[in-house]
């Protein structure tokens, strides 16, 4: 893999990249096994977690994952920050940059921030979500997951149910799988779904045509209430119409289908109670294989910054 | 001062001519090129392989610098105007320029008369402080030589203030100039709705958002009996609805930004904050659309939206990053590389859609007393070239996409 800088998007990286990305992630899951769960590969290396909108999970794996390579990590709140007295960005990377970070992660609510301070930097810029735009390491996660279950990605047809217009993980999730030779098709609420004159992605408004097309993998996304300021669909229909239902989840039994969800879960919306009991739910391996992709997403790349030996 | 004598130029219809001036009548003398003499003293200039046109005027430019003075940011735009061959414009209101009371339209003339290189006007607010909500007075603006009233390219937000802001100034003859929008179908949005939307994960402002304000628009001005001016049409829908209202007899002109019959939604590319204006940039077959409209006069003018933005502001994100481009310093040079030079207007139709209709449109004196507003001459040389730098921006920012590309053409304005 030639060296690079940032992770911005997954349409930015060649074959080659995903591949060694993927690879490597396997490498590092081995990591969990032994009695210490560390490796020196980013010794005295500082990274920096920046997150302008909540969140958990994706956080504490970047966390997880840079601590399990030795780094440094140090984590920005933002709402404690200057950020809330009205900062730019630049100000603020300005402010980091003068702290010495080699990697900055970074979400924000607004599509492009990353590249924004990813031009404006010297530190490796990983993207951890922004706005409806890309979310490559959750990308990661899932084509890893899928190849973990499968033995591969290839041939495999994988349908993304739910919120497509505001979702990033929808996004770069489709690209890496069908990078990766993997079929994609999108189902969801009229308002919510892209037209595929404008996804390239077979677009279904029912689970009977989903069913019909035979799927592989159910990916359900998150109905993300937070990012939706006037109703786009009948709040009261949605598991009734888009979710995995008891009925629903039987079938998906009897197909021997996958489940995956980027998390949190809704319950009782996305899926019900029994989905996430379902012995096919890839759910837990998606949250663990998150830090396996991401230490192999920290391991891969080059912060420009100054190195006096 | 001298008279002008002008010989063997090429007018509009391409016919070769020599031009007198007399610099202290005013008056102009067209004939076939060599059919009469200079005049004793008279300053010639050759204007073998020059184009001799009729100067542009601008109905649309906001020239607020964020901060800047005023006076400095009328003196940096009528020279970029001078430069892109504009000897006049409608200056949009804005937070400086608040057009809504007799104290800024006189500061503004003052400003202009000491300092500006180019005729200036001011476009009278439709609502005060541009709140869509109340009406601005309009007798007084009127009194001052407002012609055009603009919320600068808003719809107000209040279509019954809007509905009897149309009834009022019908009687006072002025023109409401209006962008059609509806505002709650186009918040949060930033670029046309398509597959770069898609990828960049941006939210699409649908077309029909602007269709059915016009629509709104002139159903009210059809029915208050009111002049209006639609503002910086972007889709190809919303010039079949101007041309049937034309076709039905309706009082209604409309523009046309450079920038919507030049770019694409998908020159945005990766976040280019260039690219980003309001309107959004469109899709191919809504430029070919809004350029027909031109050609069949559905579309009376071609604007620059001339918005200078802080090189700070338009580094932001691209939802963050403000709207618009400057465009007045290339912009005869850019409708000719982009418009003329490949056959998709002719100078004969460039200079009714930047220069005739403009100027009747934004006439501020009374036809019965006073002489219409006369766009003076400028020559145009198309076989020089130039690659857009910084210096050729005498705008102050720049925040426009042709910055490094090579025009073609070099304006003389004004003719000394």
């Amino acid at each position: 893999m030639n060296p690079r800088k940032d992770l911005l998007t997954i349409s930015s990286l060649s074959d080659e990249d995903i591949h060694t990305i993927l690879d490597s992630a396997s490498a590092m899951k081995d990591i969990f096994t032994k009695s210490v769960k560390k490796v020196p590969a980013l010794k005295g290396k500082s990274v920096l977690t920046l997150f302008y909108e909540p969140s958990t999970r994706t956080r504490s794996s970047f966390e997880v994952a840079a601590h399990r390579l030795s780094a440094d990590v140090t984590t920005f709140t933002v709402s404690t920050s200057s950020v809330v007295k009205g900062e730019s960005v630049h100000d603020t990377i300005d402010t980091l940059m003068s702290m010495k970070m080699d990697y900055i992660i970074v979400r924000h609510k607004n599509s492009g921030i990353p590249a924004v301070i990813a031009r404006h930097c010297k530190a490796a810029v990983i993207n951890a979500g922004d706005g409806a735009h890309a979310h490559p390491s959750q990308a990661f996660l899932d084509a890893f997951t899928i190849r973990e279950k499968y033995g591969t990605v290839a041939g495999k047809r994988v349908v993304i149910i739910g919120d497509i217009l505001h979702s990033r993980v929808a996004r770069s999730t489709s690209v890496i799988l069908q990078r990766l030779g993997a079929k994609v098709a999108y189902m969801g609420p009229g308002p919510l779904v892209p037209p595929e004159k404008h996804t390239g992605i077979p677009r279904f408004t029912n689970w009977e045509s989903v069913f019909e097309w035979k799927p592989d993998v159910i990916y359900l996304l998150r109905v993300q209430n937070e990012r939706i300021d006037t109703p786009f669909f009948p709040a009261q229909d949605y598991h009734q119409a888009f979710g995995v239902t008891g009925e629903r989840l039987r079938r998906i039994d009897d197909l021997d289908l996958a489940i995956m969800h980027p998390g949190p879960v809704n319950r009782g919306v996305e899926l019900c109670d029994d989905a996430l009991e379902y012995r096919n739910s890839l759910i837990c391996n998606q949250v663990e294989n998150g830090i396996a992709a991401r230490m192999s997403i920290l391991y891969h790349l080059t912060p420009q910054t100054p190195v006096h030996e | 001062m001298n008279n002008l004598y002008i010989t063997n130029a090429t007018d509009p219809a391409g016919r070769q001519v020599d031009c007198r001036m007399g610099r202290s009548t005013g008056d102009v003398t067209f004939a076939p090129a060599g059919s009469i003499s200079a005049p004793a003293g008279a300053r010639i200039i050759d204007g073998t392989g020059k184009l001799l046109l009729p100067a542009f005027f601008d109905l649309h430019a906001h020239i607020e610098q964020p901060g800047r003075s005023k006076r400095e940011s009328v003196t940096r735009a009528g020279q970029a105007a001078l430069n892109g061959g504009v000897w006049g414009m409608l200056v949009m209101p804005s937070p400086g320029f608040m057009f809504d009371n007799y104290a800024t339209l006189d500061s503004f003339r003052d400003a202009v008369s000491q300092r500006a290189l180019a005729e200036m006007y001011a476009a009278g607010c439709i609502s005060v402080g541009m709140n869509g909500e109340q009406q601005a007075p309009y007798n007084t603006m009127a009194a001052r030589g407002v012609s055009v009233l603009t919320d600068a390219g808003a719809m107000p937000s209040s279509t019954l203030m809007l509905y009897r802001a149309m009834k009022y100034v019908a009687e006072l003859g002025l023109t409401l100039a209006v962008r059609g929008d509806v505002p709650e179908l186009t918040r949060n949005t930033c670029m046309h709705p398509g597959t770069t939307s898609y990828m960049l994960g941006l939210h699409g402002t649908p077309p029909c958002a602007e269709e059915i304000g016009i629509e709104t628009v002139l159903r009210l001005a059809r029915d208050a009996g009111a002049k209006v001016h639609i503002q910086t049409v972007s889709t190809a829908e919303s010039v079949r609805i101007i041309r049937r209202a034309k076709a039905a007899g309706q009082a209604v002109t409309a523009e046309v930004a450079l920038h919507h019959l030049l770019y694409t939604h998908e020159c945005l590319g990766d976040y280019d904050t260039n690219f980003k204006t309001l309107p959004p940039l469109r899709e191919e077959q809504d430029c070919a659309a809004l350029i027909e409209g031109i050609k069949d006069g559905t579309i009376d003018c071609i604007v620059s939206d001339h918005t200078p933005c802080t090189p700070f502001s338009k580094k932001q994100d691209f939802i963050s990053a403000p709207a618009g481009m400057v465009a007045l310093d290339t912009f005869l040079p850019a409708i000719y590389t982009y418009l003329v030079k490949p056959g998709k207007l002719t100078w004969p139709e460039v200079v009714r859609a930047c220069s005739e209709n403009p100027c009747r449109i934004a006439d501020p004196r009374e036809p019965e007393y006073d002489a219409p507003m006369q766009a003076p001459l400028m020559l145009f040389d198309p076989r020089e070239t130039y690659t857009v730098s910084e210096e050729h921006l005498s705008c102050g920012t720049l925040n426009t996409p042709l910055l490094g590309t090579e025009l073609c053409g070099r304006v003389t304005l004004p003719l000394q």
